[in-house]
Parts: C-alpha cells; structure tokens; sequence
C-alpha cells in the first residue's frame, strides 16, 4: 500500500485518488518487476572523520559541507549501494515500444521498488548498528546537495559495486542499470530525527514529486 | 609446456587469489592492484612464487583491471609488461595467464561503453600480455555476455594465445545481465575459446552445483576458480570462512565431476591450492562427451534445436509487406520493434532479422535492428541477409551465438559466409542449392546438403552447426514440389542425421487462401522430420498446426502447452465489452486502445480520413489534454488516451496512404541530450507529438550535439526537442543548443526535463521551455502556426 502511495506520487498524483485501471496497472507492473529482478545490495562500514569542511570517509577525502552536517556527531559510517539490476531497463525499454502508458507506470514501480529495497537493506543495516548501541542516519547520496555526483565513482569503486552486483556508471557519473542507488548512511550514537529527510532537505522547493 | 596439449592428460592446476592477499598487505578500498607491480615489485613476486611453490601450473599475471578504461592515465603496456615478467621471475617453467577481468562499465545498450571501444581497450591489455611473454589469456570474473564476447573477440584478434574464460553467476546460476550457463556456452564456444568455466561468486560447494549444467551443455574443458567460501568482517579485516582441506576435499569432487582445471579466486591462498594438488594430482581427468547440440543463443537463453520444433518469426522481412518497407525507409525502428515483440508474444523461439531493400544502407541498418531488437527481446536472431558485409557487421554486434540465414552450396557462398562463422560463431541455414541451380529431385538436394558438410568440415566447422532448408517451392508451379521438399527433408534427417529448416509458406505462392495450405503443408513437414519452422507466428492456422502437432507427436509433454493455450483462449474469445458501440471520440477519451482502432477501421469506409481527425481525434485529444492539465486526469491516463488514438492513426493513416494524402505535418527532431540515458520524458513527448501529426525524427538518448545539428540541418527541420534529467547533463544541453543556433539559424529549440526550469531555460539560450509532454505540443502548434 505505501509503495502503491509512492508510485502514485512518482506519477503526480500529488495525494489525489487515482482510478482503478491506473491502480490495477500499478499491481501488474509491480508483479511484473517482482517476478523478472534479482535487486541487489551491498555495504561496507568505514571510520568516519572530519577536517574543516571535508569529511573522510576512510581514506576517501569528501569536501561537503552539507555531508559534514549529515554526518556530524558520526564515528563511522556505510557506503551503500543496491540495484534492481539490468532486467529492470530491459523491461522498460520494451515497455516503452509498446505502451508508453504502461511505461511510466513501470517507471514508477521500478523507482518505488528500488526504494523499498533500499528500506529492507537498510533495516538490516539499522539491526546490526543497534547491537553496537548506534542509530542510522537517513541515507545521503552523490549529487545531494555539495555532495558531488563526482564521487559516485569512489563509492562504486571502494565497494567493488560492478563486480559484486553489476552496478556501474556512465562518463557523466550516472548509474547503471538505472535504477540503483549509492549513498552514505552515518551511524550515530544519539537517535537524533531525521533532520533531513530527502524532501526536506532539498532545495527544489518546486519539484512535482515533493513531500507536502 | 604447451598448455593445450598437457589438458585432458593430467589435472592442471592454477593459482588462487591475489586481490585478497594484497589487501592483506596494505592494498586499501577502491586503490588499483595493478599498480603494485611497480610499486610493490617484490611481494607480487613473492605471492607467485608461493603459489608455484604450492603445485600451480598456471600463474595468473596481476593484470586483472590492466586496461586502458580501468587505468584511466596509466600506461597498460607498462603494468602488463611489469606483471608477466613479475610472474615470469618467480616461475621461469610456470604458465603465464595474461588477466583480463572486465571494465567495470556496462556496455550499450544499457551503459555507455561502445562495444568497439570494449574491443579495442581489451586488444590494448591482450596484446600487451602477449608480448610480454604470456602464455594464455585467462578473461575470468565476467558477469555480462557481451562485455566476455568483446574480451574474447579481442583476445582472439590481437593474440595468437589460447583463450580460456571463466564467468560469475548468481544463487540461480545466472550471469548480472540474465544469461544462463547454457547461453554463455553457446556464446563462447561458438566463438572457439579453448577452456570455459566458473570463478568467483562463492564458494566450492555452491558451485559445484552448477557444475553438472555447465558438463551438460559444454564440449570443452571446464574451469572452476571458486573463492574460499563467502567473505565476512572480523574487525577491519575480511576472512573467508572455508579453509584450504575443506576447500580441496570439494574441489576434488568437482575434479571427479569432470573438471579439468582447478584453482581458487577471492580468499584462497597458497596453502589453499597446495591442498587441492595434494587431492588431485593423480586424478585421471574424466573424459570430455561431445555434446553434438545445434544451439542457438541470445544474451538470455539458448534455443537447442531436436527437442520441439523450433519457430522461427518471419515477419521481420520487408519483402512483400508495404508497412515494413516503408517504415525501413523511414527509419521507424519502433515499428520493427513492435513486430519483434507482437512475434515473441504469440510464441516464436527465434526472431529472424532481414532489412534489405534496394537504395539503403543494409549494412547500417541491420546493424541498427540487431542492436535495437537485442535491447528489447530475449530471444536468439536469425541473421537474414545476402549481402556479406552486413552480415559480418552484424555477427559482431550480435549478443550471442546467431543463427546465420544463409550459405548455399555455390563455391562462392561458402566461401563469404563459413570463415565468418567460424570467427564469431553461429548455426548456418544451408539452402540445397548451387551453381547449377535447385535440383528437381529430393537425391540431388541431399547430394549438394552432403557437399556443404564436407565444405564446412574444411573450414572447422561442424555439421551440427548446419541447419539445411530443402526449399519449399509452390505447388502451383509443380505438383511435385512438395513431395520432393518432404522426401529432402526425410533423408538429411535420416542420412545425413542433421537438423533442416523451411519457409513453410514459400509451398502455396499464386493461390488463393494460402493459410489453409500451409498449415496443411507444415503439419506434414513436422511429421517428416522438419526441426525448424520459418512462419508468420501471429497466423493462427500456422501456431494451431504447430500445437496440434506438439501434441499428437507427444513432445507437448501430457499436452500441457496445448491444454493450456485452447482451455485460456476460450474464455478470452467473448467480444470486447460494447466495442462496436462506442464513438472514436469517447474511446480515445477513455484511453482504449482496441475500442479506437475498431472505431476507427468503421468510420474510414464512410469518411473522409482528414474529417475524422478532426471531428474526432483532435477533439478527443484537446479534451484529454486539457483535463490533464487541469489535474482532473493524470499522466498514465493521458498516455492511455494517447496509445488509443495511435491504434486510431494506424488505420487513419493507412487510408490515407493508399489515398496519396500527405500523412503526417512538419518534422520535429526529438534527443535526449549527449550523457543522458533516462529518455522515459522523451518518449512522452514524443507519442503526444505524434499524436497531433508531426512527423517525430527520434534520435534517442545519449545524443552528442554534432548528430541533432547534423539531423536539424540535412532534414531542413524547424523545431528540436531536447531532454535532459540531471544537472551533469544541462552543460550538453547548452553546447547542443549553441551549435543549433549557430549552424541552423532558423530552428527553434524547446527543452524539458526533471533539473529545468523556466528560469535555466533561458540561461541556456533555449527558445522554449516545455513543463509537461502538453506544454512541447502547444508550443509546436504556436510555432508552426505562425502565431
């Protein structure tokens, strides 16, 4: 039901109610996408320290300072990454020949499953922190704010994100398959609130996908 | 040691892990292995020596990532060289491996690594392994069909070393990209690598469970390079938790499984492979089982020929079909991309590709197709052209082992095509035909079927890669036709013991009703021994013969497949809910799709095409639009509408061509802009576009500037729509808007996309911004009316 929310968001519904042919749809491309992708993640927990406005990451300088607020009062924290893998475009691309219509719905089930599987990941990440006494905070991607899309390569890398679940990226940084995610998620001992979820945060104050 | 000639005799042995024992020593996340073959010389030495010292015959170079994409500004000939002779140092009478891992890009379609450019970086790395004294080529740790066939292509044109290729597969035995065991095999040994096996992933004891697939489907020797188990954190150090007695005892298993090679990946170490030539020294490696299976593949699956008959879709040929040529002609490859789809959907196993017409570029275009078609269907291709370049070009591009359409038994045919298909691999549809034209009797067809085996046998190719097409002629010619094709049929199946093929509907060229021949006619080729079907798979005599067949001939096991279509389709046969009811109008404003085309098939016997545009589609979509905008309907339901008033135009349009009305307005250029690969939003547009009549020249996603100016300016175009979804990708919009200006003055540029606003619109001197798929309509329409 949230990801049926989430998809109608992503089709700009804006929290108006939606037809029953646009939601019989949705739970078609939904069982669609669940039968045809293996989603993917992986992880890897390093030392979190900050100089000024740089914030390192192991042994890889960021210079953000919105990162350095994301993760301030974090010992350490996870690089992320996690991908529906490369049948998810495949689909798409099919999808998009045939009924462009069924398209963007399949568009937005993909992007909301591959939230969810962000989500799932990310509890089991949450569940191993706890035994430790730490808290998540909410993920914070490249491209976020002064956090440069430029580092996307060093978190595919430092992960091994291409050997270990197929995720690459393109020469202007983007990933590959598509629908993927990369981030970095801080662990912190106080269970501060999420001070800046994704929407809040950001600053395309216009965007049609916003959370009121 | 020649390494090919020591396999089979006794267990060879290669080394395990290097990555795993570097980091042991300091190699920190994301910093390149390679480069400690100049920084750290001695401890690579030290590793091979430890690993020669264990019992491993083959030394595996540290040149894994050694290329120029991963090196990006380091010199691969300088690493390479430095690691063949790091190895060469330790082990002077060891086997050097050249490795080559992949370049951690994702090719095109799905990435943006040019196949080409896979080639050419592996060639770099290939060639530099050979000239530093390497002894093989190990492409290990591949995950992608296509990235390994690139590797192996260029292995193969750079080097003269044998080529031995290990993949990565998933918990369900599959590649990252979706292949199969069975697909990759068809793929690598039809591209005659020397040994084919499994690395990495996991440990032994799961991979020995993809071992008997692996056996079953190859005629090679089989390679397993398992990691030590699965990697685990303990403090800031990473172990693997299968130890080397453990990992011998299951890999001396796989040795009595039929493996010939052994050695280990990620985690093991020297006291890791040393146990397993403790275990396996003296084990007789178990003899290889020619498979003897014509097999086709895709980058998905493989389609093996003698279990069912195999359907081969036909309509992709433009011969005889007025809206494929001229869909050719204009380069509408989602036309051909539909019939593709619309094929697979009513149950073709192979897609046969032909795009020949005179005055084009076959070459080109075929190239194109078969790009285009592997991006959006699964199944394995038919290669269908006369023209040899065309074919070379698009054997190349071909993601998998190809059905190749055709050879025939003239010199100089077998000539062109059989050295191709020994290169990139592929099963060959040999007409029985020559010089002296289509022998009269089925003898004399066999006879020039037994000349092409003995042919091919010279250019190592064998038979059960022939596929041959005793060529069905029409009874309306000679009543003797079909006797003749059926008895051909019988003794190349019987005699020659070889797979044959037919374009069934050839048979009844000149009558009237030809369905009901040739569904009569492919039944009775099936019973004579027919193993692959040329047919139009959306004709429902031709499937309905095939099923009936599959049933009565007992290979539909307890007729399930025939159960299940017929039992299904009657309960579907119920006429559409009130479809002759129902005014174009509201069917298009209702979004369906099938309502509007039958609506539309009605009004053209008794209007005007132009009048029922608009009386009917344009208003239906102005309502739409506007109700759109308004919010009172949303996207997936605009786009329904849009889909309908297509399956509309189809008929409309059709009417008018065969009125020679002009069918579509002015030209419109649509790109997703150079760096961009999300071109869902140009899609949108597009359809809206088309739907209002403008002639949309799309030229896709990931477009450099010079290709949209270069469009804009040959086809005299006055409006370009560009796309873009990320703020990286805005610099390549402006540059493509810049040159537009400056080269094609008088062309209007509209821009959209999720990073716009009206605001950086203009920064980027675009002369428009378009908020929503409505929003690049109305503005074409201003445009082009002069408003």
């Amino acid at each position: 039901m949230k990801e049926t929310q989430e998809v109608l968001r992503y089709l700009g519904y804006r929290g108006k109610p939606a037809d029953e042919r646009t939601l019989r749809t949705i739970e078609s491309c939904m069982n669609e996408l669940r039968a045809a992708v293996t989603p993917r993640s992986l992880s890897l927990l390093l030392p979190v320290e900050f100089d000024g406005d740089t914030v390192l990451l192991g042994t890889l300088r960021v210079e953000s300072g919105d990162l350095r607020r994301h993760l301030s009062g974090c010992g350490e924290a996870n690089l992320f990454a996690a991908t529906l893998g490369t049948k998810a475009d495949f689909l798409l691309e099919r999808a998009s020949k045939i009924d462009m219509s069924r398209a963007v719905i399949l568009q937005a089930c993909a992007a909301a499953l591959t939230e969810s599987v962000c989500d799932e990941a990310e509890q089991k990440l949450s569940a191993e922190a706890a035994k430790r006494g730490l808290f998540l905070r909410p993920r914070y991607s490249p491209g976020y704010g002064d956090f440069s899309i430029l580092h996307q390569r060093d978190l595919l890398g430092i992960l091994q994100a291409q050997k270990k679940i197929g995720l690459a990226m393109t020469q202007d940084s983007m990933l590959v398959p598509t629908k993927s995610v990369t981030a970095v998620i801080g662990l912190t001992a106080e269970q501060t609130t999420c001070h800046i979820a994704k929407c809040m945060g950001c600053e395309s104050l216009n965007c049609p996908f916003r959370k009121d | 040691m020649e390494i090919l000639e020591e396999l089979g005799k006794r267990m060879v042995f290669f080394d395990g892990g290097m990555g795993t024992l570097l980091q042991e020593n300091g190699l920190g996340p994301g910093e390149l292995p390679e480069l400690w073959n100049l920084t750290r010389p001695e401890l690579i030495e030290d590793i091979h020596r430890r690993y020669r010292a264990a019992g491993a015959d083959i030394l595996t170079a540290n040149t894994f990532g050694a290329n120029p994409i991963k090196l990006h500004g380091h010199s691969t000939e300088e690493i390479v060289t430095a690691a063949v002779n790091l190895a060469r140092k330790a082990a002077p009478s060891a086997l050097i491996a050249m490795d080559i891992g992949p370049t951690g890009k994702l090719l095109k379609p799905l990435g943006d690594l040019d196949f080409e450019d896979a080639v050419s970086a592996f060639a770099r790395a290939a060639a530099a392994g050979e000239k530093a004294g390497a002894d093989l080529i190990l492409i290990e740790t591949m995950s992608d069909t296509y990235e390994c066939k690139a590797a192996v292509l260029a292995a193969k044109e750079s080097t003269r070393l044998p080529v031995f290729v290990t993949m990565v597969v998933d918990e369900q035995g599959k590649l990252l990209t979706g292949g199969d065991i069975p697909s990759a095999v068809a793929l690598l040994e039809g591209l005659g690598v020397d040994a084919i096996g499994l690395n990495c992933g996991f440990g032994p004891e799961q991979m020995k469970k993809f071992l008997p697939q692996m056996i079953q489907a190859c005629s090679l020797p089989v390679i397993v390079n398992p990691n030590a188990g699965l990697p685990r954190t303990e403090g800031d150090k990473t172990v693997f938790d299968v130890g080397p007695e453990e990992f011998a005892a299951v890999m001396e298993e796989i040795a009595k499984e039929g493996a010939w090679i052994l050695g280990g990946c990620c985690g093991t170490t020297p006291e890791h492979i040393a146990a397993v030539v403790r275990r396996c020294k003296d084990l007789s490696p178990q003899p290889i089982v020619p498979k003897n299976r014509t097999v086709v593949s895709s980058f998905a699956r493989a389609v093996v020929f003698g279990e069912k008959p195999v359907l081969i879709g036909e309509r992709i040929n433009p011969t005889g079909k007025s809206r494929l040529k001229q869909a050719l002609r204009d380069n509408d490859m989602d036309y051909l991309l539909r019939e593709a789809i619309t094929q697979q959907e009513n149950g073709a196993h192979i897609l046969d590709v032909n795009v020949g017409l005179p005055e084009i570029d076959e070459p080109a275009l075929l190239r194109r197709a078969v790009m285009e078609i592997q991006g959006i269907s699964d199944l394995p291709l038919q290669l269908d052209t006369s023209d040899p370049k065309a074919m070379e070009d698009a054997m190349r591009i071909y993601n998998g082992k190809p059905l190749v359409n055709s050879v025939n038994g003239k010199a100089e045919s077998m000539e062109a095509i059989f050295p191709l298909v020994k290169k990139y691999g592929g099963a060959v549809i040999a007409l029985t035909l020559d010089e002296n034209g289509i022998p009269s009797t089925a003898q004399g067809r066999f006879e020039i079927a037994e000349k092409i085996v003995k042919t091919a046998q010279k250019y190592g190719i064998e038979k059960k890669d022939l596929v041959f097409d005793t060529l069905a002629m029409t009874i309306s010619a000679g009543q003797e036709n079909a006797a003749v094709t059926l008895e051909a049929l019988r003794l190349i199946r019987d005699r020659l013991g070889a797979h044959t093929s037919l374009g069934v509907s050839n048979i009844s060229f000149g009558l009237p009703q030809r369905e009901h021949i040739n569904a009569a006619f492919f039944t009775m080729a099936l019973q004579n021994g027919l193993g692959a079907a040329i047919v139009n798979p959306n004709s429902a005599a031709m499937m309905d013969a095939y099923h009936a067949y599959c049933a009565l001939s007992g290979s539909d096991g307890q007729c399930a497949e025939y159960i299940a279509r017929y039992s299904a389709q009657k309960t579907e046969a119920a006429p559409p809910p009130a479809a002759g009811e129902i005014t174009l109008l509201d069917a298009v404003v209702r979004g369906l799709k099938e309502s509007a085309h039958a609506a539309a098939l009605k009004l053209v016997e008794t209007q005007e095409p132009l009048d029922i545009i608009n009386t009917q589609m344009i208003p239906a979509l102005d309502r739409v639009g506007k109700d759109f905008e308004q919010g009172v309907l949303f996207l997936p339901q605009l786009l329904m509408s849009a889909e309908a008033a297509k399956s509309a135009f189809e008929v409309i349009r059709g009417k008018m061509t065969v009125n020679g009305e002009q069918t579509k307005k002015e030209k419109i250029i649509l790109a997703t802009v150079k760096g961009d690969i999300h071109d869902i939003g140009k899609n949108i547009v597009k359809v809206l576009l088309e739907n209002y009549s403008y002639d949309v020249i799309d030229l896709g996603k990931d477009v450099p500037p010079e290709t949209v100016v270069d469009a804009a300016e040959s086809g005299n175009v006055k409006l370009v729509g560009l796309s873009a979804l990320m703020t990286t990708t805005v610099a390549n919009m402006a540059e493509t808007i810049r040159r537009l200006h400056e080269r094609v003055p008088d062309c209007r540029v509209m821009v959209g996309g999720a990073v716009l606003t009206p605001e950086y619109a203009k920064q980027i001197h675009a002369d428009a911004y378009s908020r929503d798929a409505m929003g690049s309509v109305h503005y074409a329409q201003k445009l082009f009316s002069g408003e």
